[in-house]
C-alpha cells in the first residue's frame, strides 16, 4: 500500500515537472538610450539571462552591468565608475509575473500585448514596477520584447550638476529575448 | 594685452584638442592588452560558484586569458559571436562574447575543441561572462 502511494506521488511529481514548461535564453538583448539636450547616449548588452515559466506566468531577467558596450570608451568608463558603480553593484535584475488581466495562450501562435508586474533592481535599489511587454509566438517559438522608461533618480543614481544637460533624467530601455525550451 | 593674445589662443586650442582626444579616447585594443590572469574556464567558474563576492572583487573588469573546451558557439543577427566553454557544471558555462572592435582570424568554433581566449570578465549570472574576447 505504502509503495503504491509512494509510486503515485512520484508519478504525480513527474507529470507536474513535465507540464511546468520553462523557457530561457542567455542571449537576451538589453539596450538603453539617453536622449538629452546636449548628447545622445546608447549602450548594448547581448548576454542577459532570462527565464520564462509559462505555467505560472513568471518571468525573470538578469544582466551584468559591465557587459554594456558603448560607442565611446570614456562614456563606458563614466557609466561604470561614476553612475552605476558596477564594482559594487555588478547586476541588474527584474523578477515579475504577468498581471492577471494579461492573457497569453502559450500554445497558440499570435502577438500578445501584456503587462508584467514585479521588482526591478538597479544600482542596489529595488522598485515595484509594471512594465509593458509583447510576446510573439510563432510555431512554438516565443519571442519577448519590452520598451520602457526608468528614472535614474528612482535608483539612487546621481548625475552631477555639471553634466546634467548631457544625461536624460529618464532612460529608455529596450529588451528583447528569443526563448528556447529549458530542458533540465 | 595684445602681446599675449597668440599664446592665449594657443592655450585654448590645446585645451580643445586635449578635450577632443579624451572624448574620443578609443576602447582598449584587446589584441594588445596585457592579460592580468591566466585561467582554465572550469577554475574560473568554480571560483565564482563558491564565492561570488570574492570572485567579483578579484576578477571583475580584469583581462583574463581563458582556456577551455568549446560546448557551443552561436552568431546572432548582428553577427555577434558567443562561445560557451565547459564550466565543469553541465547546466552552466563560461560565455565568451567576441570583441566587435577587433578583427578575428575565425568566428566558427567546433564543439569539443580546446581554445584560448583573452577577454574582460563582467561577472556571473547563471554563467560566468567574458566580453570583448579575442582568440589567442
Amino acid at each position: 500500500m505504502k509503495k503504491t502511494i509512494f509510486l503515485s506521488a512520484v508519478a504525480l511529481l513527474m507529470v507536474g515537472a513535465l507540464s511546468a514548461q520553462k523557457f530561457f535564453t542567455r542571449e537576451g538583448k538589453i539596450s538603453f538610450f539617453s536622449d538629452a539636450v546636449v548628447e545622445k547616449i546608447e549602450a548594448h548588452n547581448n548576454t542577459a539571462t532570462t527565464v520564462l515559466d509559462t505555467e505560472t506566468n513568471r518571468l525573470e531577467f538578469a544582466v551584468l552591468i559591465k557587459g554594456f558596450q558603448f560607442e565611446k570608451a570614456l562614456m563606458q568608463e563614466h557609466f561604470n565608475e561614476n553612475y552605476m558603480e558596477s564594482d559594487q553593484f555588478p547586476k541588474a535584475s527584474f523578477k515579475g509575473q504577468l498581471t492577471p488581466d494579461s492573457q497569453v495562450n502559450w500554445k497558440a501562435d499570435g502577438v500578445y500585448q501584456v503587462k508584467v508586474a514585479g521588482s526591478l533592481s538597479i544600482h542596489g535599489k529595488t522598485q515595484q514596477v509594471t512594465l509593458p511587454a509583447t510576446f510573439t509566438i510563432k510555431s512554438g517559438a516565443i519571442q519577448g520584447s519590452s520598451s520602457f522608461q526608468v528614472a535614474v533618480a528612482d535608483y539612487g543614481i546621481e548625475i552631477p550638476a555639471v553634466v546634467r544637460d548631457n544625461i536624460a533624467k529618464e532612460i529608455n530601455i529596450k529588451v528583447q529575448a528569443n526563448y528556447q525550451i529549458f530542458n533540465k | 594685452m595684445k602681446k599675449y593674445l597668440p599664446y592665449l589662443l594657443l592655450l585654448v586650442l590645446a585645451g580643445v584638442f586635449l578635450g577632443y582626444k579624451l572624448w574620443n579616447k578609443p576602447h582598449e585594443d584587446m589584441l594588445l592588452a596585457n592579460s592580468d590572469i591566466a585561467f582554465e574556464a572550469t577554475k574560473l567558474f568554480s571560483e565564482f560558484d563558491t564565492d561570488e563576492l570574492t570572485a567579483n572583487t578579484a576578477y571583475l573588469d580584469k583581462v583574463i586569458l581563458i582556456t577551455g573546451t568549446v560546448v557551443s558557439s552561436s552568431k546572432d543577427d548582428n553577427g555577434q559571436v558567443k562561445i560557451m566553454l565547459e564550466s565543469g557544471d553541465p547546466m552552466f558555462g563560461v560565455i565568451c562574447e567576441l570583441d566587435t572592435h577587433s578583427s578575428h582570424k575565425r568566428t566558427d568554433f567546433t564543439p569539443g575543441e580546446s581554445i584560448t581566449l583573452k577577454g574582460k570578465c563582467t561577472g556571473k549570472l547563471m554563467d560566468v561572462v567574458l566580453v570583448r574576447c579575442v582568440e589567442i
